[in-house]
């Protein structure tokens, strides 16, 4: 362990060297593979150490320990942490490029534009990674738009490891939940990708009893959080929605739930002559309600007469008047059964 | 004040690679490409990207021929943009070719020690730019994400890449119904704008499933059309090898573009036809890895197109054995691989074969192993006589002075002859029993050997041709009934003319002699001494070492594939291996003339001892 440790420390100040010192100057082709090698025996330890909680915290307090030596050597030092490992070899990269004295031989190198990449070979890295980003930007616009993109499905497959991993440890909820908050708030700007992050997540196939446990971890999160919730509910093209509600019982409910408080949320307009939501929050229409109602009934045909009972339940509440108008419960049950 | 002018000069020369009305316009181009983002954008780029690498390729020859970047600057003020702009456009940063060329522009205005501001700037520019394409992400959710779930950027776009890659074969594998409403929305539309953009990846690896999952489609739809620029890029990448499909999307390839064919069966040609020294088995290996013969039996209008190559380059080089050795193996790879494919297709074989006389093509294609031996004169018989009628035909058309049927006559005539050419196994087992066979009327075989290698009967020849063969055969069968040791030097001497071909007279092909020798070396009941000492000593002095040996191998290729399993086979196989070794002997010391000349001749001798001892055991 102690060796680990110690290189673990060593590839960390190496990449406090690569970043910011001018020793890269003297930098040739072996140098350059060696600290990739380095880079690259790291991320293996993350991805092996990373679930135990034991020996991860051993290399927290290491890595503490080497960036209080490094915070004293380098003005400006940015702190490595343990999470930050699992992309060791791209740091070093950033650390490289950025560094005013990087020899251009060693940059002619890493962006080598000649044939195949070789496995753990650093010639033409940076080339390969700038083809492969490009093929992706080329080929996106072709992606069907009804569907997931292979992006969100991609990420979504990364999320669901990652929570299986974490219950499998029996990592307490509320950590298991500030990750996926944590997430949440790294896609602000991006909700609508978020949507499609938990969908693609929550449509991967049940393959074991640890991706149960974290789909229903996943959907008991998703009924927690409203705002979310309600903006699948809106911003998902329909087949989405009726794939989820058709996988997940939960999310049937939840679904319901959102749609009656939409409902519930509608005053009828005089002027427009048609129920809608308040001004400061218009996300559906009650045309668009009353479809979503019918695709939930698609989905579920046998929810329909429970789902009416309710509704007439609620209409008699409101007086019970056949007057279009007075009670959104009854234009509902009205134009549903057009 | 002579020496500024040569500078002047070499600056005169390089100044018309380049002009500035071209730099211009495709400045603009870079600017529409990267303002809009449309599937129209997408196929302009894709369209002028083959252009656009040989402007690049103009542009980085000028930034070379610049003393400085300071000077490549002034002359192109436009050309930082230009690159710039280009670097931030996927379609050519996908691209091989491309992004290789844009990258050394970048590298040819890096100075190494910078004299000046706009040099320093220009480093500058350059290291941050290509810091920017290989670590900037420029979507943050994404990014978010890779670092809370520990995954790498390398290691996350390649699998986003994969799973596009899954996502587009998928939607390509679903078939449309063709027959529905023109305006509903076809499935097929995404083939032709999924090809487009597959123009800058056809030399991608990870592109290779949805490339061959595009060339492989079947065909239903109207709409379902590949990009033409798409197959151009494809039959450019194919010809400089640097495309990696699986086997059969480069089938695929072939159908759906001609010059990618024309292409492979013109450089297998290349490649088997340079060859000097290689056996028929690597002939046959050579033109199994080729991939045409399973090609062409999966596809007749690829067999078709095969044969059309064969066929115009048989008429160029005419008389040229190698060629015809590889058309009749050609053949008999392509006959293989069809007998496996069998039950699966039922293409008549007509359709293979549309201009051959449909009388001949069963009773040529039957392979003699197929048969029984003593049905093999008979066979042969008719074959023979089939043919002769065709020439006769086309003889009397030639006479009868109208045009239309003598040209019809003489395309018959030619079409049965390449039928011959491909099928020739019939040709080597007319020679083997030439000399095998009894006293019964040797005419037919020897018109068969002689119509394969002389087939027009220019100033009607044939009948002389036919006589000098018989008195070949008539000279070689008393050669190999002699059996005075040492041979009388006169006796081999006397065939040498048959074997080199007189430009005076209407010569015989050398090769039917030089067949006919072969055959009588290993069938006839000479000794085995007797025959090496005589083969030896006409192929020495005629100098054909090489081809007697070809001719050796492709009997002994024969007779293997035949398998046949007479008590001769034996014998008849170690006398081939015997004469196989004192014929590589003889080329080895034919390489080395000079040396030891004399030493030859005594090595041979003490060889053919040492055989006359081993027989005698």
């Amino acid at each position: 362990m102690e060796a680990v440790l110690k290189n673990l420390a060593s590839t960390v100040e190496l990449l406090a060297v690569a970043a910011q010192s001018g020793v890269v100057e003297q930098w040739d082709k072996q140098t350059l593979s060696r600290a990739f090698h380095w880079a690259r025996y790291c991320e293996h330890l993350f991805s092996r150490f990373h679930n135990n909680p034991a020996i991860r915290t051993t290399m927290e307090k290491q890595l503490q320990l080497t960036n209080q030596s490094l915070r004293a050597v380098f003005p400006g030092y940015t702190e490595v942490s343990f999470s930050d490992i699992s992309r060791c070899q791209h740091l070093l990269l950033v650390g490289l490029l950025k560094n005013p004295e990087l020899p251009i031989s060693i940059m002619k190198i890493l962006f080598d534009t000649t044939k195949q990449s070789e496995y753990q070979d650093v010639t033409g890295f940076c080339s390969h990674i700038i083809q492969c980003k490009s093929a992706c930007k080329v080929l996106s616009p072709l992606t069907d738009l009804s569907a997931i993109g292979a992006d969100a499905e991609v990420q979504g497959v990364m999320l669901m490891e990652r929570l299986s991993a974490l219950l499998s440890q029996g990592t307490a909820a509320c950590h298991t939940e500030h990750i996926v908050n944590s997430v949440l708030q790294g896609c602000e700007g991006a909700a609508g990708q978020f949507c499609l992050v938990i969908t693609a997540a929550l449509l991967t196939t049940k393959n074991s009893a640890a991706q149960t446990a974290s789909l229903d971890f996943l959907l008991d999160w998703l009924q927690k959080e409203h705002n979310v919730l309600q903006h699948m509910c809106s911003a998902l093209p329909t087949p989405l929605i009726k794939d989820l509600a058709k996988e997940h019982l939960k999310f049937r409910h939840a679904y319901y739930d959102v749609l009656k408080k939409w409902a519930s949320d509608m005053d009828y307009s005089i002027n427009e002559g048609e129920w809608a939501q308040t001004i400061t929050n218009r996300t559906v229409s009650f045309q668009r309600l009353t479809e979503h109602f019918l695709t939930l009934f698609e989905v579920c045909p046998s929810l329909r007469e429970d789902v009416e009972k309710e509704l007439n339940a609620l209409k008699v509440s409101d007086g019970d008047f056949d007057v279009r108008g007075l009670s959104v419960w009854g234009d509902l049950l009205s134009a549903l059964n057009k | 004040m002579s020496q500024p002018q040569p500078l002047i000069q070499l600056q005169l020369v390089a100044e018309p690679l380049l002009n500035v009305q071209e730099m211009q316009f495709w400045l603009d181009k870079a600017v529409t490409w990267g303002q809009a983002d449309s599937s129209d954008t997408q196929k302009d780029t894709c369209l002028h990207l083959s252009r656009l690498r040989d402007f690049l390729q103009q542009l980085l020859t000028h930034i070379n021929n610049m003393s400085s970047t300071t000077e490549t600057m002034t002359r192109l003020p436009l050309l930082g943009q230009f690159l710039g702009r280009l670097c931030w456009n996927p379609y050519v940063t996908a691209d091989a070719t491309g992004r290789r060329l844009l990258f050394q522009c970048l590298w040819g205005l890096y100075s190494e020690h910078p004299g000046n501001a706009v040099e320093r700037k220009a480093n500058q520019w350059i290291r941050k730019v290509l810091c920017q394409l290989a670590t900037e992400e420029d979507d943050a959710a994404a990014q978010a994400l890779m670092k809370q779930m520990g995954v790498p950027p390398k290691e996350y776009h390649l699998k986003v890449l994969r799973k596009m890659v899954e996502l587009l074969q998928k939607n390509i594998g679903k078939s449309c119904r063709s027959l529905g409403d023109i305006n509903q929305r076809c499935p097929c539309d995404n083939i032709l704008a999924t090809s487009v953009a597959c123009v800058p990846l056809v030399t991608y690896p990870e592109a290779a499933p949805l490339i061959g999952a595009l060339l492989q489609q079947p065909v239903t739809c109207v709409r379902a059309a590949l990009s033409e620029d798409f197959l151009d890029a494809l039959s450019s990448a194919y010809s400089s090898q640097c495309l990696c499909l699986e086997e059969q999307a480069v089938v695929s390839l072939w159908c759906h573009n001609l010059s990618s064919l024309e292409k492979a069966v013109l450089s297998l040609l290349e490649c088997v036809l340079t060859k000097t020294g290689s056996t028929p088995q690597k002939l046959k290996q050579q033109l199994a890895q080729s991939l045409l013969p399973k090609a062409s039996a999966q596809h007749w209008t690829i067999f078709l197109i095969v044969n059309d190559i064969f066929r115009s380059i048989l008429k160029q080089a005419e008389g040229n054995e190698s060629v015809k050795c590889v058309i009749q193996t050609f053949t008999n790879c392509f006959l293989q691989e069809r007998a496996l494919l069998q039950h699966q297709t039922s293409v008549s074989l007509k359709a293979f074969f549309p201009q051959s006389p449909q009388s001949l093509l069963v009773p040529l294609l039957t392979r003699p192993s197929e048969m029984p031996q003593d049905v093999w004169r008979h066979h042969l018989n008719w074959l023979s006589g089939s043919l002769q009628r065709l020439t006769e035909e086309e003889e009397d058309g030639d006479g009868d002075g109208d045009s239309s049927s003598s040209t019809r006559g003489h395309h018959k005539l030619f079409e049965s002859w390449f039928l011959l050419v491909q099928c020739a196994h019939w040709v080597q087992v007319a020679v083997q029993l030439l000399v095998t066979s009894g006293p019964e009327d040797r005419g037919p075989l020897l018109w068969l050997l002689t119509f394969y290698h002389h087939p027009t009967n220019r100033g009607h020849h044939r009948a002389l041709q036919l006589v000098r063969a018989k008195d070949a055969w008539h000279h070689l069968h008393s050669l190999f009934l002699v059996s005075a040791r040492p041979l009388p030097v006169s006796l081999p001497q006397s065939l040498v003319p048959l074997l080199s071909p007189q430009p005076q007279q209407p010569s015989l092909s050398p090769y039917v002699t030089l067949k006919l020798l072969v055959n009588f070396a290993v069938f006839s009941h000479q000794s085995l001494s007797g025959s090496t000492e005589i083969l030896q000593a006409v192929v020495e002095r005629s100098g054909l070492v090489d081809e007697a040996a070809c001719v050796l191998r492709s009997l002994e290729l024969r007779l293997t594939e035949g398998s046949c399993l007479s008590s001769d086979a034996n014998r008849v196989h170690l006398r081939i291996k015997a004469l196989q070794d004192t014929l590589t002997h003889m080329h080895a010391a034919s390489r080395y003339p000079t040396e030891n000349q004399t030493h030859t001749h005594t090595h041979t001798h003490t060889h053919t001892h040492t055989h006359t001892r081993t027989t005698q055991q």
